[in-house]
């Protein structure tokens, strides 16, 4: 056991777990954070999907005493932190999913939105096999993906359209 | 048909719906999107106990004594439970109980539970598990389905009438064998339908508190990761002796359940018990493993299909015999094996008909109900079949699809009553929309196109227990402040049935959806409702849902009416506001309405139900897939063949589907999209089997691969409504049809590319390449 | 939810901390870099060590640099930082693809290319959870003593199945090691042995810091194939890495191809560059000589029923993923999957 400091969706958080515990494990059951979802046990679906650092890395197979020092961003953390960057509302590819239909049983989202995320942090306008492509790692059993891909096509249009206006 | 459950299907104010038929996001949405809802696994209650599971290493075996004595004393350990701890036999259908939460005496698949163990947290609960000492006498295994058909001894259900056979069903209507006989062409092979399993991403999870209340058994709640509320909690006060009054069940966010949460589970009964013996709340949370052995998926079916027609085009009949492997207990089995023959009768009319389907035990996780129950093995046969009468009398596969249409308003020649029937809008969407008609035949070598139709029920007028009582009933409370909830037994499991009850009570109410609120899927505040299968929630939660609204609408108009002093007629309610239709001028909110009809008719509730008119066959299982609407789907697939690799690519699917009316078409492409991945992923990828030691030859997400968005084909939606007399406002559903015919289309559609007919699922490369050597070789023959 | 067993992390921040806490108890303390593996693994109680060292704080085994003409990447450089890297795509194009299509993008982001290198073998009688393999009575390679892929087999046959193997055999890629007592370099053909159980010849305490591509005299080019179910995720079923050798007329000086997840290790095609050599890319005879080297490794290549799916169908495979690399490599094109 040890305390660790964690920073989380933009807090410095202290909380003591054993060294067996994975990230997953302290934002669920020691921090309430539940948001994150936990689907396979073991890095297959992509349902735990944090960013650490605005990447997106399993919680499931990452070890919370070594995720000390990292900026983690959880499903919880996307709308605060919208607000606090001056938008209104969810994030705009929460907002995207919800308009789209692609939150069906919804459990395999925070993984998939953070997934979304990241990409759109990282790339401007990309392409359709893009999308696809950075998505690969989180399973829905729910979509089909159509909605999905068209959520996230939803975002980027708004943006660029933002941009261009 | 009670006049109650008729609501007609035109808006109710004036000639346009103004909530249905449009895009509306879900009511529970933004709950999910921002990782506020609540799943099962998401609650933790002060002072609560994990439990863990311990389960068969034998596939077949008897218990001869269990000792927990070491567990027990393993520090941290707070109780552990047995088969003893529960003897009563459960199953869902009940006729047949034969499934014990904990095994009493038997065990008979690798993975039956065997104890459970409650302690302070999971590691202690493992490290009990692992300290139980169980004896066991292992007993010969059946994974072969045929010889669970011929051996009986050892019976896997001793006590048993028939040995190892789960089901018999054996049913014909007209003559078939004259009927075939007089044909100009008759086909006849045998296929496979592999089994295959749901894997929502939502493991399977219960949460049981037991309290003290003051009567003498106190009160149990139960939070399950179930599909159906109402039959866990039957099953509960069965198992645990308690009146259903002293239990609670409660059903928080559901991550996805495809009929593999329909079963009452042995983990909610040892919570519960858990709960009880310990006065602590424990959890039970299943690893991904763990619902690999739950599984109820779908069942493996060999089939032999035997089916004629006439050179001009007409079918006279087909001849079915099927062997279903169950596993190891009877789930739903009884119904799988009349929907194996019952659910074929449309939308081609078969005008003599026969199915023989038998149902056998094996010692495999048990199957049961997975999207399309049933239904979706024969109806892979069965087109495949009408493609190849196709061929052989070279009529076009559409056309001869719509050549044997059924028609609407009629009776299939099983008796069951068919309403609305979009059928023949569904061919000649997909057919257009696919550019069939330019395309087929016409593509590069290795690519081509296929087509598919079939059938499925809104909800079955079967309510699996005896009883006249409603199949669905709502709850509606307005109050002063202007807000809606609507109480509702319906379990949302991600298919948006919340957001459908709330769009047609705003509909008839006149208020913004965003003011309707939906408590559901709780014993103890919402009325009985049988729950989330058979895709039985929006047509009859949906008519349960009218039928209360328009009581209290009756009300508010009344007194709105009243206040304004004009006829009741003169009035209009929409988005949150009531018009005077003869004065532009004249407006007041609802929350103004519901002030006026509260002060006139006291607190404001109403209630609302469903229940089924009289339907079905007259024979014994005559009502065993009636249902009081079908939908209807048509699909076309184009493949890519790989001739080098055997690898089939689906690149892209069109899929028509009559749902009646689109109450929310975003959610019913929705629906659609995920049915078509589903099917498309048991044709091309996924299998769930045991392997030569009678274990789950991949229990995971890494080894039962089920696609990524690489993986899935680009799916065309294409929603027909044919508006049904019976459906809230002529819905119908959409959430199992849209599956069944992609998986024939795809098989049709790979005959067109490279001429090989794969009868056998799933059609792995390896499959490809033998029967293109096969082919070729015959080929050479030929020439030869 | 699975869990992991007891244990206690440290943390160093130098090789040489590193190295001394791996030299404490054998056995007991086993080294983690991304996880990706070894938590799985860990969680299946495959290995259930009392210590685990972590290298994520080892900043001197991460980043990819060129030093005297050699490419070089630190042990700990994330599998999609080598995927995406200018240097790697146009060193080592083989080994980019390879590193772009292990598992899926998180998994990218966290493994390692050391770790991917490091890699324990798999196997469909293995890679389950206790209660699994328990029921299954074990296996040879675990808590067991048969062999459930050949009947009576004495010998473990888990699968390299580390996609970035074969690509950096093919660049003759050599790997440093530390342990206490100093730094050692090795030919990556020289770490394997054919055992399944562990099949490397440096015992796991040592420390693989980083893995070096010599600078080459030549113009090569590479293709990775990777045949799998789906287009992400996966674990290969069959992965072959082709490098081919050209002169400025584009006449083929050299050629090697290495296969892996058939056997314990990545193999080398014997004489594969025989086919190719002399030829002109795109020639008929380069035509000829890429069917040649296919059915070679056809020969060459026994798959056996270790990883999921069909033996009989991975073998098919091989001269086919043979033939479409080398044809990939040939254009500058690859990877060669299914989607």
């Amino acid at each position: 056991m040890r305390v660790l400091e964690l920073k989380i969706n933009g807090d410095r958080v202290e909380v003591a777990a054993p060294d067996h515990w994975t990230l997953l494990e302290v934002l669920r059951y020691r921090l309430g954070l539940t948001g994150s979802k936990q689907g396979c046990d073991k890095g297959d679906c992509g349902a735990c999907t944090v960013l650490v650092d605005g990447k997106p890395e399993l919680s499931c197979l990452k070890l919370a005493a070594l995720s000390e020092g990292a900026e983690i961003t959880t499903i919880e953390g996307l709308l605060p932190l919208h607000l606090q960057a001056g938008g209104t509302g969810p994030d705009p590819v929460q907002d995207a999913f919800d308009r789209c239909g692609a939150l069906q049983c919804g459990f395999c989202q925070p993984g998939m939105m953070l997934s979304a995320r990241a990409l759109l942090n990282e790339c401007h306008s990309p392409s359709q096999a893009e999308i696809k492509k950075a998505l690969s790692g989180n399973l829905c059993r729910c979509t089909g993906y159509t909605q999905i891909i068209e959520a996230v096509e939803l975002a980027i249009a708004e943006r660029v359209g933002a941009k261009n206006s | 048909m009670s006049a109650r459950d008729n609501h007609g299907t035109a808006p109710p104010w004036g000639d346009e719906f103004q909530v249905i038929g449009k895009r509306h996001r879900k009511v529970d949405g933004l709950a999910k999107a921002t990782g506020q809802a609540v799943y099962t696994d998401d609650i933790a209650l002060p002072g609560m106990l994990h439990a863990k599971t311990l389960r068969s290493p034998h596939a077949h075996a008897r218990i001869l004594s269990i000792d927990t004595t070491r567990a027990e004393a393993l520090p941290g350990v707070h109780a552990v439970i047995t088969g003893a701890s529960m003897p009563i036999k459960y199953g869902v259908i009940p006729w047949t109980p034969d499934e014990n939460a904990l095994a009493t005496d038997r065990v008979r698949f690798i993975g039956d539970e065997v104890a459970a163990v409650a302690a302070v947290d999971e590691d202690t609960a493992n490290a009990a598990i692992e300290l139980i000492d169980v004896e066991y006498e292992p007993l010969y295994s059946y994974t072969d389905p045929n010889e669970s058909l011929e051996r009986h001894d050892p019976a896997i259900h001793e006590g048993n009438k028939h040995g190892n056979v789960s089901k018999h069903v054996e049913l014909e209507f007209g003559d078939v064998e004259g009927a075939l006989d007089g044909a100009d062409v008759v086909v006849e092979n045998d296929f496979f339908f592999h089994g295959s399993t749901h894997t929502a991403i939502e493991p399977h999870c219960a949460v049981a508190q037991w309290s003290q209340d003051t009567s003498a058994e106190g009160l149990l709640t139960v939070w399950s990761s179930t599909q159906i509320s109402h039959y866990v909690h039957r099953a509960l006060a069965r198992v645990l002796e308690l009146p259903e009054t002293r239990i609670r069940v409660i059903q928080p966010n559901l991550g996805g359940a495809f009929g593999g949460k329909s079963d009452p589970f042995s983990l909610e009964f040892c919570v519960a018990k858990l709960s009880m013996l310990t006065g602590r709340p424990v959890k039970m949370l299943w690893t991904r493993e763990e619902i690999f052995y739950a599984h109820r998926g779908r069942h493996p079916m060999h089939m032999h299909y035997r089916s004629g027609a006439t050179s001009d085009g007409k079918l006279v009949g087909s001849d079915a015999k099927i062997l279903i492997d169950g596993g190891s207990y009877s789930s739903f089995g009884l119904v799988t094996t009349y929907y194996s023959g019952q659910l074929l009768t449309g939308p081609v009319d078969i005008p003599n008909y026969r199915f023989n389907s038998t149902r056998v035990f094996t010692n495999k996780p048990p199957c049961g109900p997975k999207r399309g129950h049933g239904s979706v093995q024969p109806r892979f046969a069965f087109e495949i079949q009408l493609d190849e009468l196709a061929c052989a009398l070279d009529i076009d596969p559409i056309d001869f699809r719509r050549k044997n249409w059924q028609g609407e308003h009629t009776k299939t020649v099983n008796g069951q009553r068919i309403t609305s029937n979009g059928f023949m809008t569904c061919l000649d969407e997909a057919e257009r929309e696919s550019q069939w008609k330019e395309r087929r035949g016409k593509l590069a070598d290795g690519r081509g196109l296929g087509v598919a139709g079939s059938m499925y029920i809104s909800g079955t007028n079967y309510p699996i227990y005896p009883n006249d009582m409603p199949q669905a009933g709502i709850q509606i409370k307005v109050d002063r402040s202007g807000l809606v909830t609507i109480f509702t037994g319906g379990n949302d499991i991600g298919q948006g049935s919340n957001s459908v009850v709330a769009y047609l009570v705003a509909e008839e109410l006149g208020v913004e959806v965003a003011d309707v609120r939906v408590v559901a899927a709780d014993t103890d505040l919402c009325p009985v409702d049988l729950g989330a299968y058979s895709s039985r929630v929006t047509f009859m939660v949906g008519n349960a849902a009218i039928d209360a609204a328009r009581k209290l609408r009756k009300q508010v108009v009344e007194s709105v009416a009243k206040h304004w002093e004009i006829a009741e007629a003169g009035i209009r309610m929409g988005g949150g506001v009531v018009l005077d239709l003869a004065d532009a001028e004249r407006t007041m909110g609802v929350r103004e309405a519901f002030q006026l009809a509260e002060a006139d008719h006291d607190t404001l509730g109403s209630t609302g139900s469903y229940n089924t008119p009289e339907l079905g066959g007259d024979y014994r299982g005559g009502t065993i897939g009636a249902s009081p609407a079908y939908s209807f789907t048509a699909h076309v697939a184009e493949v890519t063949v790989d001739r080098e690799t055997g690898r089939i690519t689906c690149d892209e699917v069109w899929v028509a589907h009559d749902c009646g009316r689109a109450l929310n078409p975003m959610l019913v492409a929705g629906q659609m999209e995920g049915s078509v991945y589903m099917g498309v992923a048991e044709a091309l990828l996924e299998e769930h089997d045991v392997n030569r030691f009678g274990l789950h030859s991949g229990p995971s997400l890494l080894d039962y691969r089920i696609p990524t968005t690489l993986d899935t084909p680009k799916i065309n939606s294409l929603i027909v409504e044919s508006v049904d007399p019976e459906g809230p406002y002529g819905a119908k559903e959409a959430g199992e049809g849209p599956l069944h015919s992609v998986i024939p289309a795809i098989s049709n559609a790979v005959y067109d590319a490279v001429g090989i007919r794969l009868r056998h699922l799933p059609f792995t490369p390896a499959k490809v390449l033998r029967a293109l050597a096969e082919l070729e070789s015959d080929q050479t023959v030929e020439q030869s | 939810m699975l869990r992991l067993p007891k244990f206690e992390v440290e943390k160093p921040t130098t090789v040489d901390e590193t190295v001394a806490l791996l030299s404490e108890k054998t056995g007991d303390v086993m080294i983690i870099a991304g996880g990706t593996d070894l938590m799985p693994n860990m969680k299946h109680e495959l290995f259930t060590p009392k210590k685990l060292v972590s290298l994520a704080g080892v900043s001197a085994l991460f980043g990819i640099r060129e030093e005297a003409g050699a490419l070089v990447i630190g042990a700990m450089t994330p599998l999609d930082q080598v995927a995406n890297h200018p240097l790697v795509a146009e060193r080592a194009p083989a080994l980019a693809q390879a590193a772009g299509l292990v598992a899926g993008p998180q998994l990218r982001r966290m493994g390692t290319l050391g770790g991917n290198v490091m890699l324990d073998t798999r196997c469909q009688w293995y890679n389950q959870t206790y209660f699994w393999r328990k029921s299954l009575g074990f296996c040879l390679k675990k808590d067991g003593s048969a062999c459930h892929v050949i009947e009576g087999g004495s010998k473990c046959v888990a699968a390299a199945s580390n996609d970035t193997a074969p690509a950096l055999m093919s660049l003759d890629a050599k790997l440093t090691f530390a342990n206490a007592d100093g730094q050692r370099e090795l030919l990556l053909d020289d770490l394997w042995k054919s055992d399944g159980i562990f099949n490397k010849k440096v015992p796991p305490s040592d420390l693989l810091t980083e893995i070096r591509l010599p600078q080459r005299e030549v113009k090569h080019l590479g293709a990775y194939g990777k045949l799998r179910d789906r287009g992400s995720i996966d674990f290969p079923l069959f992965g072959v890495a082709v490098r081919i050798d050209i002169d400025a007329n584009d006449v083929v000086v050299d050629a090697e191809a290495v296969s892996v997840a058939l056997q314990a290790r990545p193999t080398r095609i014997r004489k594969f560059g025989e086919s190719l050599v002399g030829t002109t890319l795109g020639s008929p005879e380069f035509e000829k000589g890429v069917q040649a080297a296919a059915s070679l490794g056809h020969k060459q290549c026994r798959p056996m029923p270790n990883v999921p799916g069909d033996h009989e169908y991975r073998h098919a495979m091989v001269p086919v993923y043979l033939k479409r690399t080398i044809l990939a490599a040939a254009a500058g094109a690859g990877p060669v999957h299914a989607v």
